[in-house]
Order: structure tokens, then sequence, then C-alpha cells
């Protein structure tokens, strides 16, 4: 399962994570970009410090799991 | 008199995830954002919206915002 993690820093200089599933691959870093200014422009999400204020980094991430037998 | 006072708000994207195949319904799954501002507007959380959904794979059914409201006495 993979998701997509849109990271900025607040104005504390501390890093919120906004994630999404099921991303588009290979992802389109304008697209990425675009959303993540349209974000930080719309200044509508708050963080306990404060607004997000610049972008730091954008990843796709996976997480595989794998059961054992107990 | 009472009053309503917006004390939290959030947004949820609602996606398609497939058909129920008994039932034949959309299987409905949802994405919430729960850090919004109370004083954010629709056209702030449409243009966030409208942003994000393109980097994922799956349609869009709605876009929903959930206002949490204390009542108290006035």
């Amino acid at each position: 399962m993979k998701k997509l993690e849109l990271k900025f820093f607040n104005t504390e200089g501390k890093t919120v994570t906004i994630s999404l599933d099921a991303p588009v691959e290979p992802a389109d870093p304008a697209a990425v970009n675009t959303a993540m200014d349209t974000i930080i422009a719309q200044n509508a999400l708050y963080s306990s410090g404060g607004d997000l204020v610049e972008k730091k980094e954008a990843r796709i991430v996976e997480r595989n799991v794998f059961d054992i037998e107990i | 008199m009472a009053v309503a006072q917006k004390v939290d708000s959030g947004l949820q994207l609602v996606f398609e995830d497939g058909v129920n195949p008994e039932t034949g319904e959309t299987i409905l799954r949802r994405k919430s954002f729960n850090n919004v501002k109370t004083t954010a507007t629709a056209d702030q959380l449409f243009a966030i919206a409208s942003a994000l959904v393109p980097l994922q794979q799956k349609t869009l059914n709605s876009i929903q915002q959930k206002d949490d409201l204390l009542i108290t006495e006035s």
C-alpha cells in the first residue's frame, strides 16, 4: 500500500504532513508542486505549531507487511 | 436562547472505491483532514481539494466540510 506524503514547515519550523492514498505513479513533480503551493496559498489549514508556510518535501512511501505465523 | 459557536472544522474527501458485488452500491472511502481552520471558506477548501484530487487515482465523489459547533446558553 503506497501513500503520497506532502510535507510542509509550519511557522515554528516543524514538519506537518498531509498524506493521500493511492497516489498517481509516477508522480508528476509539477502537479505536486502546484498542489503544495495551493495548500500554502489558501492558508486554510493549521497545525499545533502555526500555519503551513513552506514546502519541505514530497515523497511516496510504501509499507510492506509480512505476517509471521506464531 | 442558545448560541452555536464553531470550535472545530474538518475537510473530507469522499472517493469512490469500487462497487459492492452483492448490493451493486458504490463503495465510498473517506479521507479526512482535521486540521482545518474554523475560518476556512468553501472556496478555500474547494481549492485545496481540487489540488489534491489529481495526485491520486480514485474518483472523487464529493467534498464535505465537517464543522463542530459548541452550543451554549447565551
